[in-house]
């Protein structure tokens, strides 16, 4: 078990979050079964005034988790001093069989829940409120995830063994590992280009078609593809070595915590780009998120491309 | 224009006690017409007016305002709708003591972003027609209650809402100041408001230019 300030930090706001979440699930569950705004009726009318607490209540709690999420993973990477081998965040992930999942878990939930948010904002916007069913029954199905990362995050941070040497993310991350992880290194680097800016250009394409869907679908593929070129190949860069590829290490002080960076453009790039196919709104708003969404995402390529590109001005060579 | 159909409210005190302040009660009121409540304390008058003003809303059936159904508008849809359609003049005035006549009625017009120009014709206009232009730069806190009654009525109709609702609105004045308020009432009818004044103020009854007196009793209509 660790509990340094940082963990003790998630413990108590997972702890103030879950309590407030089953208050919200149970009204969530009422409100999503006897919802009926056309009715006059006095259960409707409290109906109303506990939709209103239950979206706040959801509201608070997604709004802050979202952001937290790169507290979390700066937690992570502050916790990796203390653990004998680690030198990042990818050791810390990887000292439990819960953290690879506790991570995946997580950037499932952040998508959902900034969703959320989007979906109340849109609700809220129109005064026969008409997402309302759907928004609460979303929260029903992130009720369920939500609490099971609750859970695992305790879990994970309990069985952290502090005296029990873990991975550094050198031999995590290499063509020589046994994990799944590796099997992105045997992508030829062409390949995984083509595919990279390829994805970008299609959105652009789909963008220009203004087709919603297509849209969405390769925001959704190009976080897949984003993340994989960065491992496998703009990490090299970021790191100017051939050898490291961790996707953790860049969010540390030494590169200047371009990670951040890095990952919230993308996030913030692809969860537009996926909103524009799937949030309702008008044409004028899903114009946003595609301005929004290729904008952000213009500038995750642009970032990545840049460190090859300046390593090669500096030094005539690719790695 | 207002219509309630089979509003009831109930008021929680608390867990084991309720007040049933209106029973299931049905009213239209016109478009330009001029409606008094009149009751004793209690009766539910004020409870009305608050309903139409989507101030609260019912415990069961809906209040429509021009076939809008504001009873079940979300409170930030029903700030805009008062804001865009009601003048309300309460029975303590709720004007801001610390604040000068002139600000107290451009209150209303702050969310609206308007130019200041115009905001200040707006408020010259108002202010002359109910007669309060000579103080607009004194405090509230140091006018008399028929001044303060004035600068009430000024901010309940700088922003030129159809509905002017009044809860006992002469409940602090004397007999004087109460016809004068009454006249003012009169103008305001003439300009084709609709009108709706809860009050048990005598003076009011038997208006000639009153187009309905209800009487509301226990929460009922008395018709």
């Amino acid at each position: 078990m660790i509990l340094t300030p940082e963990v003790l930090t998630l413990f108590i706001l997972n702890i103030l979050f879950a309590f407030f979440a089953i208050i919200a699930f149970v009204l969530s569950v009422k409100i999503f079964l006897q919802w009926d705004l056309n009715a006059t009726t006095q259960r409707q009318y409290i109906l109303e005034k506990q939709s209103f607490l239950a979206a706040t209540i959801i509201k608070y709690i997604f709004a802050i988790k979202v952001p937290l999420f790169l507290f979390f993973i700066f937690t992570l990477d502050k916790i990796s001093h203390v653990l004998t081998g680690a030198m990042c965040a990818a050791g810390v992930v990887d000292a439990t069989q819960y953290g690879t999942y506790l991570l995946i878990l997580k950037v499932i939930n952040l998508y959902i829940f900034a969703y959320w948010l989007m979906l109340h904002r849109a609700d809220m916007k129109d005064e026969n409120q008409p997402y309302t069913k759907r928004k609460f029954g979303l929260f029903i199905a992130a009720f369920f995830l939500f609490m099971a990362e609750v859970i695992i995050e305790g879990i994970m941070f309990g069985a952290i063994d502090v005296d029990k040497m873990v991975s550094c993310c050198g031999s995590l991350y290499s063509s020589s590992a046994t994990s799944y992880v590796s099997n992105i290194f045997r992508i030829d680097t062409e390949v995984l280009l083509v595919l990279f800016y390829g994805n970008f250009l299609l959105m652009g394409l789909f963008y220009l078609l203004k087709n919603r869907y297509l849209f969405a679908l390769s925001n959704l593929s190009f976080i897949v593809s984003g993340v994989i070129t960065l491992i496998a190949f703009f990490g090299m860069y970021i790191y100017q070595l051939p050898t490291h590829h961790c996707p953790f290490c860049f969010l540390q002080n030494d590169y200047y915590y371009v990670g951040y960076l890095i990952y919230f453009l993308l996030f913030i790039g692809t969860f537009s780009g996926i909103g524009a196919g799937l949030l309702p709104g008008s044409n004028t708003s899903r114009n946003k998120s595609y301005k929004i969404s290729l904008l952000f995402n213009g500038l995750y390529v642009l970032l990545l491309s840049l460190y090859p590109l300046l390593f090669y001005v500096k030094n005539g060579v690719w790695l | 224009m207002i219509e309630l159909k089979d509003v009831t409210k109930i008021y929680e005190v608390n867990k084991n006690e309720s007040v049933r302040a209106l029973s299931e009660i049905n009213l239209k009121i016109k478009e330009g017409e001029l409606v008094i409540l009149k009751g004793s304390s209690g009766s539910g008058k004020s409870t009305i007016l608050s309903l139409i003003a989507a101030l609260s809303k019912p415990t069961s059936g809906e209040v429509l305002v021009d076939t809008k159904k504001i009873s079940k508008l979300p409170d930030n849809f029903s700030s805009e709708y008062r804001r865009d359609n009601i003048g309300f003049v309460f029975q303590k005035y709720n004007l801001i003591p610390n604040l000068s006549v002139k600000e107290n009625i451009l209150l209303p017009l702050v969310p609206l972003n308007l130019d200041a120009q115009s905001m200040h014709q707006m408020s010259e206009s108002v202010m002359q027609r109910f007669h309060i232009e000579h103080k607009q730069d004194v405090l509230v806190r140091n006018l008399s209650g028929g001044e303060q009654q004035r600068a009430a009525i000024a901010r309940a109709n700088i922003n030129n809402p159809k509905i002017i609702l009044a809860d006992e609105p002469t409940a602090n004045l004397d007999e004087k100041l109460s016809l004068h308020f009454i006249e003012m009432l009169r103008e305001l009818k003439a300009s084709n408001k609709t009108i709706v004044i809860a009050t048990h103020d005598p003076l009011f009854f038997g208006l000639d230019f009153v187009d309905r007196e209800i009487q509301v009793h226990n929460g009922s209509l008395v018709l």
